[in-house]
């Protein structure tokens, strides 16, 4: 107990820092590609699929992630179904993050201006045409503030992955301090690494915002 | 945080619930145990000086001593299952570990959903204050917040004490709620010996005592219900290794006090 903070103490917050951003990426491009499945089922022409999509989404958005990761990682395996910690957590997260993706994509493609739509329709395009050639390219640009702002958070959601045993950025941190009982410089240290993940990302999206504004610059609410 | 710990709370109990539910008879952890030559042990690594990190950011600790003995007695391997104090039953319970040992006081609320063994250790808990407070008996905490380590025993035993008039300000772990007491937010505090001492190792301005002991809590290993093989198999372990002096000597060491007498072989 105690102690001065050397670099094993360092090397252990690097070590968790890299599950935090393993964990994210994991959160990220599962959650995106459910979360791409959603959106398309919550406008569907059918019925049935539209209401099981939105119920999915309304449940895992009315959990808290704790909780999901929880149920995933005990609940199953109280069940007979084992699941390592690094599954539970993938699981978990990527149906978090789908419920919250397809949702926000979804409001994005509907908000494309009707006589878009129409204009598509028009031009007898087949409806995946009008998806890929007309609808979703706008959409996108609606989308990405929102796309950014949303994984920001899940970057720093994954610290409750801790709860199934992961030792991630903020975990090792509480574990850094149980040793050292130096509060404020192990967390001001995690926050630092917390900002320096997620500002390149915020960053990103401002390029990626003026990159695909420019040429839109006429687009109007017709 | 609150209302997700209040839900984490809700989901332990269903988890508990389904644990119960589904109680295999059949395999016996004693014979996994041997045939896999490892030992899983749930040990929280945040929870000084039980398990904590050494500068080298090795496991390090009584507990985590213990758990070493334990598996080399044994001619087993030993990993570390990393888990917080609130996941510490419900790894063993859905066979994640196989025994905690991790200052696990003996309840009979966690009697009801996993087995303990004979008690390795004891932990004395103490209401520790500010050296200059006059504080000599509960009257005298009227008005004064006492600073818990949240879910704790000491949380759940200041918390039944509605005639005492307390002021509980809970914190995540120890760490947390000696800044607490280090950073003049509470000057009172409910936790073990050494962690009041800690207080004012961080601030010689602000020594804490002991000042109004809490309670002596049995520490024990604990492990999934229904396990006799094992648990007679601990049982026999912690007998003799509390009559050769090695538990008391691994307590002392990172305890800085002896336990009790009838514990010290």
């Amino acid at each position: 107990m105690g102690g001065h903070l050397n670099a094993n103490h360092l090397l252990f917050l690097g070590h968790g820092a890299l599950w935090t951003i393993g964990l994210s990426l994991i959160a990220l491009i599962g959650g995106g590609i459910v979360g791409f499945v959603i959106a398309l089922a919550r406008i569907s022409p059918l019925r049935s699929v539209r209401l099981l999509s939105a119920a999915y989404v309304q449940l895992v958005q009315g959990t808290p992630l704790l909780v999901i990761l929880f149920l995933g990682y005990f609940g199953l395996a109280a069940i007979g179904l084992k699941m390592s910690p690094l599954a539970a957590a993938s699981a978990s997260l990527t149906l978090y993050v789908a419920a919250y993706l397809g949702e926000i994509w979804r409001g994005s493609i509907q908000s494309v201006p009707k006589p878009q739509w129409e204009a598509a329709e028009g031009l007898a395009l087949s409806r995946t045409q009008r998806m890929m050639k007309v609808i979703l390219p706008q959409a996108i640009r609606i989308a990405t503030p929102p796309t950014v702002g949303f994984m920001v958070q899940i970057i720093k959601n994954t610290s409750l992955a801790s709860v199934v045993g992961f030792v991630e950025l903020m975990r090792s941190g509480q574990i850094v301090n149980n040793s050292l009982f130096e509060p404020f410089i192990v967390y001001a240290i995690i926050a630092a690494v917390y900002f320096a993940m997620c500002y390149p990302l915020s960053l990103f999206s401002q390029k990626l915002e003026r990159r695909m504004g420019r040429g839109s610059a006429n687009f109007s609410l017709a | 945080m609150m209302k997700n710990r209040k839900l984490l709370g809700a989901a332990i109990s269903a988890c508990c619930l389904l644990a119960l539910a589904a109680q295999p008879a059949f395999a016996d952890l004693l014979d996994d145990i041997t045939k896999a030559k490892k030992i899983r042990i749930s040990t929280d690594l945040a929870i000084p000086p039980s398990g904590m990190m050494d500068s080298s950011m090795k496991p390090t600790g009584s507990d985590v001593e213990v758990a070493e003995m334990l598996a080399k007695d044994w001619g087993l391997e030993l990993e570390f299952i990393q888990t917080t104090g609130a996941t510490r039953i419900p790894n063993v319970q859905t066979g994640k570990a196989d025994i905690i040992i991790s200052t696990l006081s003996v309840t009979p609320e966690r009697a009801k959903v996993i087995d303990f063994s004979k008690k390795y250790a004891t932990l004395q808990s103490d209401i520790g204050c500010l050296k200059s407070l006059n504080v000599k008996d509960w009257p005298d905490l009227k008005d004064k917040t006492v600073g818990v380590s949240r879910g704790t025993t000491q949380d759940t035993m200041l918390s039944n004490m509605k005639d005492k008039e307390l002021k509980i300000a809970r914190y995540d772990d120890d760490a947390t709620g000696v800044t607490a007491a280090v950073s003049g937010q509470v000057d009172c505090v409910g936790s073990s010996a050494t962690i009041i001492n800690q207080i004012g190792v961080k601030n010689p301005a602000r020594i804490f005592e002991s000042k109004i002991p809490l309670a002596s809590f049995e520490l024990a290993i604990g492990l999934k219900k229904g396990e006799p093989r094992l648990l007679e198999k601990l049982n026999a372990w912690i007998t003799e290794n509390v009559k050769n002096g090695k538990l008391n000597a691994i307590y002392k060491k990172f305890h800085g006090v002896e336990l009790p007498p009838d514990m010290r072989g």
